[in-house]
């Protein structure tokens, strides 16, 4: 029976390591001793340590066996594969057009500080944006296994329903799609989140800055000067009409002309409204008047408020580009729509 | 070669479910793992251990068996019985492998 026990707990070392290991590991010791038994029997003497080898060669390699009891012969199951591979599409594509505009912003700011811009220059800031959208997409490749990965072992009842699997109307195919028709997920999303900006901005401005703690004292730099507070009517203004544009949408679910109008005026109005912030100083509150009681030396606060306000005229960039984009399709969608009649 | 690998295959393929039928058809008395292989076997249907022990628990898990260990001769069994839910699904999985049967007898004559 040595033997027996030690094939045994060799196979219990390759199981995977699920709930009932030990159960399986009785069940098996259980079994060899009967079929041993049985072969006793049979040869009419006691079991020798020769019937022992016998009957586990017969049984077969201890890896062999513990394969048969693994339910997860795979990393990443059919059952969340749909799901992976939609995720690894969002993903891949996130990191494409983030670092396309990270790479853009850098050339334009290599033009705006006058340095050389150089054809080698240029080409190295376009090839190492290239290598940084596949080095960060490597990465990112290998975050998303890991998260499917403990997904697929540790959440047994994950389960998406994807459209396809509802009742599917064949008659959708006949269907052409509709220029028309608008999409009600994207126009939820940005009612909601033009109501956060709309609060923030009004109620609780004070909320965003930077907080510093020194021991006891905390020093606090609000984020939106008194430069930029003169604005907010202006934006508040945008974003009330972007607001009822988006619920009269809701509510009709076509397009017409007179909306495709609105949406051009308020997306030209955002437009103008991001230029006129990235010409003007002082928009935010991080200067170097602002840090003149706060415990940092002059130096470090120089180098902060640049580094800040880069940051800021990026978001805005990234904000222009937005905008502009959909500003383009609402033009697009009306000429259409014009041609059409 | 290729011919024989693709032929195994598909025998592979027809007899597990065949197996899984069998084993709940045969579970209306309890049985543990090793007897019920040799019931099956007597019967005529050859089941390799390796494909037997992880079904009847993957069946378990379903809900479809249920298990108890007990000792016997001084050497814990695991015993195995069809449960309630397995009951209800029998005949059905019955009526189905009959039609099947049916079905394919025209086909193949």
């Amino acid at each position: 029976m040595k033997l027996i026990n030690r094939y045994v707990s060799e196979v219990g070392k390759h199981l995977p390591l699920i709930q009932g290991r030990e159960d399986i590991e009785k069940e098996l010791r259980s079994t060899l001793e009967d079929m041993l038994e049985e072969r006793a029997t049979k040869a009419g003497r006691p079991a020798d340590e020769a019937m022992e080898i016998e009957l586990l060669k017969e049984y077969g390699s201890p890896q062999k066996v513990a394969m048969t009891y693994n339910p997860h012969p795979y990393l990443i199951g059919p059952r969340v594969f749909p799901f992976f591979l939609m995720i690894l599409k969002i993903v891949f594509f996130g990191i494409a057009i983030g670092l396309s505009v990270v790479t853009i912003i850098q050339l334009l700011s290599q033009l705006s500080t006058g340095a050389m811009f150089m054809g080698a220059d240029f080409m190295k800031t376009i090839l190492q944006g290239a290598g940084n959208i596949i080095s960060t997409s490597i990465g990112a490749f290998g975050y998303v296994v890991v998260a499917f990965v403990l997904i697929e072992r540790f959440v047994p009842d994950f389960k998406i329903d994807f459209e396809e699997e509802k009742e599917w109307d064949p008659a959708a195919l006949a269907k052409e799609p509709d220029a028309d028709s608008v999409s009600r997920g994207e126009l939820i999303a940005e009612i909601v989140f033009t109501f956060v900006g709309l609060a923030i901005l009004n109620f609780y401005p004070q909320i965003l800055g930077m907080y510093f703690f020194s021991g006891e004292q905390s020093f606090f730099i609000p984020l939106f000067s008194d430069v930029f507070l003169q604005f907010v009517p202006w934006i508040n203004l945008i974003f009330l009409a972007e607001i009822a544009v988006d619920i009269y949408l809701l509510r009709n679910a076509v397009w017409t002309t007179a909306t495709r109008v609105a949406k051009i005026i308020i997306e030209g109005a955002s437009l103008v409204l991001a230029i006129v912030f990235v010409r003007t100083t002082d928009i935010i509150g991080f200067t170097a008047e602002s840090f003149a009681n706060s415990p940092f030396t002059p130096e470090q606060a120089e180098r902060f408020v640049t580094v800040a306000n880069v940051s800021i005229t990026i978001g805005i960039i990234v904000v222009v580009v937005i905008v502009s984009v959909e500003l383009i399709k609402a033009v697009i969608g009306l000429v259409k729509s014009l041609n059409k009649k | 070669m290729a011919n024989t690998e693709s032929l195994e295959n598909v025998v592979l393929e027809l007899r597990r479910g065949v197996i899984v039928l069998a084993a709940l058809s045969q579970l209306s008395t309890e049985q543990y793992g090793y007897s019920l292989l040799k019931q099956l076997s007597e019967q005529g249907l050859e089941v390799d251990q390796g494909t037997l022990y992880p079904l009847l628990r993957r069946l378990e898990t379903q809900g479809l068996l249920e298990s108890v260990w007990k000792l016997e001769e001084a050497r814990p069994r695991r015993y195995y019985v069809i449960s309630a839910e397995g009951k209800k699904i029998l005949p059905k999985l019955k009526k189905e492998w009959s039609d099947i049967v049916s079905v394919m007898k025209k086909m193949l004559a």
